[in-house]
C-alpha cells in the first residue's frame, strides 16, 4: 500500500512536470521562434525588440524604472539604456542557445543570477513582470509564435536566475 | 583584384556583422565555434590561462569554461552587432571597458585573441572570409574595450 501511494505520487509530479519543464521538442521551438527575431545581422530589429519590452515593463510597472537609474532608464532612447536592453536580451540569447548543454547552461544561469543578487531592489516578481512583457512583445515579432513552449522556457531559465532573490 | 580596405567603414562592418552571424552560429555550433577559438588561443599563449583561473581555465570542456566562454562571445556577439549603431556601440564598449579595467590583461593578450578569432572564423567562412575588414573592425572594438 505504501508502495502503491509512493507510486502515486510520482506519478502525479512526473505529469505535473511534462506540463511544465522546457522539453526538448519545447526547446527547439524556442530556437526556430528566436533565431527569426535575433539575428547578429541585424542590429536595428535586436534594438527595437530590446526596447519594446522594456517599454511594455515600464509601462506596467512604473516603479521598476527606477531600478535602471544606473543606465538611464528614464531615457529608453539613450545610447546608455540601448546598450543596456541589448545586453539583458543577449544574455537571454546566450541561454536559449544553451538549451541543449543544461550542465553548461546551469553554470550560466548560476552566474547570472550572483549577478542580479547584487542588484539593489532587483525581486523575483521582477522577473514574472518581464517574463509577460516577453509574452507580449515576441507574438508581434515572431513567425508563428508558440507561447506554450517559450513559457516552458523561458521559465527554466528565469527561475534560475531569480531563485536566490527575495 | 578589389581594394583591400584599410579601415572598418560602413561597408566593412556589414560584411563582418554578415559573416559574424554565419560563423557564431547557433546551438551546439556556437560552443564548438567558442572551443576552438579558445583551444587556438591557449597553445598561443599559455601563460594566458592563468587570467581564467576562477572559470576553470586549466579545462576549457569544463562546463565553468564552456560557459565562460558563451559569455565573451557574447559580448563580441553584441559588439559586432552595434557596428552599424555607433552611439549604442560605443556605450556597450564603455560598459566591456569597465568590466575588464581590473583584470589586468596585457596589450599583447589582446592581439593574441585578434589572432586566434581570425584564424578560427575562417574555419565557418572558408575562402570568403574577408580578413582586412576583420582586422580592421575588430581593432575598433578591441580599442574601444581596452581603451587606448
Amino acid at each position: 500500500k505504501m508502495m502503491l501511494a509512493l507510486f502515486v505520487v510520482l506519478a502525479l509530479t512526473g505529469s505535473s512536470f511534462a506540463q511544465t519543464c522546457c522539453s526538448v521538442e519545447d526547446s527547439n521551438e524556442v530556437h526556430r521562434m528566436w533565431s527569426g527575431v535575433w539575428s547578429a545581422e541585424f542590429t536595428g530589429r535586436r534594438i527595437k525588440v530590446a526596447q519594446s519590452i522594456f517599454i511594455d515593463l515600464f509601462g506596467s510597472h512604473p516603479d521598476a524604472v527606477a531600478l535602471f537609474s544606473r543606465v538611464k532608464g528614464d531615457n529608453v532612447d539613450s545610447p546608455e539604456f540601448r546598450a543596456h536592453c541589448v545586453r539583458v536580451v543577449n544574455g537571454l540569447d546566450t541561454c536559449i542557445n544553451l538549451l541543449t548543454d543544461p550542465a553548461t547552461l546551469n553554470q550560466h544561469l548560476s552566474h547570472l543570477s550572483g549577478q542580479h543578487a547584487k542588484r539593489d531592489g532587483v525581486r523575483a516578481a521582477h522577473f514574472d513582470a518581464i517574463a509577460t512583457s516577453f509574452k507580449n512583445v515576441m507574438p508581434q515579432i515572431s513567425n508563428c509564435f508558440n507561447p506554450d513552449a517559450w513559457g516552458h522556457c523561458f521559465g527554466r531559465i528565469a527561475d534560475a536566475i531569480s531563485s536566490g532573490l527575495p | 583584384p578589389p581594394p583591400r580596405p584599410s579601415s572598418c567603414g560602413t561597408l566593412q562592418r556589414l560584411k563582418v556583422k554578415q559573416q559574424w552571424a554565419q560563423a557564431f552560429g547557433q546551438g551546439t555550433s556556437r560552443e564548438t565555434f567558442g572551443t576552438a577559438l579558445w583551444r587556438n588561443l591557449f597553445n598561443r599563449a599559455p601563460d594566458a590561462r592563468d587570467l581564467f583561473k576562477n572559470v576553470d581555465g586549466d579545462n576549457v570542456f569544463s562546463n565553468k569554461f564552456q560557459a565562460h566562454i558563451q559569455r565573451v562571445l557574447g559580448g563580441l556577439d553584441m559588439s559586432i552587432s552595434l557596428l552599424d549603431d555607433e552611439g549604442t556601440l560605443n556605450a556597450e564598449l564603455a560598459h566591456l571597458r569597465m568590466q575588464h579595467a581590473e583584470r589586468g590583461i596585457a596589450d599583447e593578450n589582446w592581439e593574441v585573441f585578434k589572432d586566434a578569432l581570425l584564424d578560427v572564423v575562417p574555419d565557418e567562412l572558408g575562402s570568403c572570409f574577408d580578413y582586412d575588414a576583420w582586422n580592421c573592425c575588430f581593432t575598433v572594438i578591441a580599442v574601444g574595450i581596452r581603451g587606448r
